[in-house]
């Protein structure tokens, strides 16, 4: 049943992005529901899982958007391999390490997405929106994280997403 | 003596009278109320009711004045353009591209590369096609560009770019000497093989000289409000009208 909901949750996550949320945009931006799963699941999981992860819910995403496919399973494993990284070294269930992660994660993402985008299109123009969009989606995916963390901590723990190992 | 008795009852009698009198009227107080009460629950209910329905009707209304629009756009273009009429079901998911998805696809006839238009102006093109629905990148999406022209002056030839933002398009490669000024119309030009010439992409709202002093660039607002796109027209096929010189020719 885990792993059926940590598959079900990017699907939610895009379902949701394309469709409610497009409607609640802050000045033209989106939160990243995909990478505020993958940072929380990252979190609470050792590194290995949580780049796995994190590359599979990118590469879902890529494929449903059939643009460059892995721009965003590099982008969000990458990320994910970092935050799996330091998840041994944060007070967890402080709701405040939820929100910081997804504060720097989105920057992080944004940034990997940023130079894999100049590395892999000769015509990707920079411009001064992509900072705002980008500053819009930290406001956004800040908001968002609050509810989803207390959420997702609490099903890792005793709910739906706690490991098998932990029962 | 049936005198005296009377009037000895009478008091009485009229008290018990009055007491039935107030005490029925202080009883159909609280019925009259209880009444009264459920008729205002009733009425609240309805009202609550007729707001819904009304707000369900007004949606009604915007979307046919939307779709009529649409129609009188897809009369007067009739022809030129062949045009399959679709509704918006999502949007793209992330901030870096910028695309909807359309509810009609390869089974409606609908190609790579077809322009999508609506009342207001260009939309931009079919990025991909699957049996039921379709891509359509949006002129502000990084990897569109469309050739165009200004309506007035017809002289200067530039390129439209997106670049991310819903709210601005970039019009490049315009030559220095361009008469180029603020809110002049830009327009598709014939230069580009998907777009046909003359569809309205927005006005000028900014002008800036590129650092190598040779061309200049504009601002370009464009003339759909993509946040608010809910229907829009796919060109299936155009005939290009042929003025009489191109006849000639």
């Amino acid at each position: 049943m885990r792993y059926i909901m940590l598959f079900l949750l990017p699907c939610i996550a895009i379902f949701l992005q394309s469709t409610l949320f497009s409607f609640f945009s802050i000045k033209g931006a989106l939160p990243d529901m995909v990478l505020i799963f993958v940072v929380f699941f990252a979190l609470l999981n050792n590194v290995y899982k949580s780049t796995a992860y994190g590359f599979l819910c990118g590469l879902m995403e890529d494929l449903y958007m059939g643009r460059f496919i892995g721009i965003n399973a590099i982008a969000k494993g990458l990320t994910a391999y970092i935050f799996g990284k330091l998840q041994g070294n944060v007070f967890k269930e402080n709701i405040f390490v939820g929100i910081i992660g997804v504060f720097f994660a989105t920057i992080l993402n944004a940034i990997c997405l940023f130079v894999l985008s100049i590395i892999s299109f000769d015509t990707f123009h920079i411009d001064i929106s992509m900072v705002y969009s980008v500053f819009y989606q930290i406001i956004y995916n800040v908001l968002v994280s609050a509810p989803v963390y207390i959420w997702f901590y609490n099903s890792s723990k005793e709910g739906i997403l706690r490991s098998v190992g932990e029962r | 003596m049936e005198n005296i008795f009377r009037d000895a009852f009478t008091p009485l009698q009229s008290g018990v009278s009055e007491f039935r009198h107030s005490w029925g009227g202080f009883t159909t107080v609280f019925s009259d109320k209880k009444e009264l009460s459920q008729q205002l629950q009733l009425l609240e209910k309805e009202n609550k009711q007729l707001n819904f329905e009304n707000q369900v009707l007004r949606e009604y209304k915007a979307e046919a004045r939307r779709l009529q629009k649409l129609l009188d756009f897809e009369d007067t273009n009739q022809a030129n353009f062949d045009l399959l009429p679709a509704r918006v079901i999502a949007r793209s998911p992330d901030n870096w591209y910028r695309y909807v998805i359309i509810d009609k696809g390869s089974k409606h006839g609908l190609q790579k590369g077809m322009p999508v238009i609506n009342y207001d102006g260009l939309v931009g093109r079919i990025g991909s096609v699957s049996k039921n629905s379709a891509q359509v990148s949006l002129i502000t999406d990084r990897e569109v560009a469309v050739g165009a022209l200004l309506q007035e002056t017809r002289d200067t030839n530039g390129i439209i770019e997106g670049i991310g933002n819903i709210n601005h398009l970039r019009m490049v490669n315009i030559p220095y000497y361009s008469k180029i000024k603020k809110n002049n119309r830009v327009v598709t030009s014939s230069l580009s093989e998907i777009y046909p010439k003359g569809i309205y992409i927005g006005k000028v709202i900014d002008i800036s000289r590129e650092p190598n002093g040779l061309l200049l660039s504009a601002t370009v607002q464009p003339a759909v409000d993509f946040d608010k796109l809910e229907e829009v027209l796919i060109i299936t096929a155009y005939h290009p009208i042929s003025t009489d010189d191109e006849v000639e020719e």
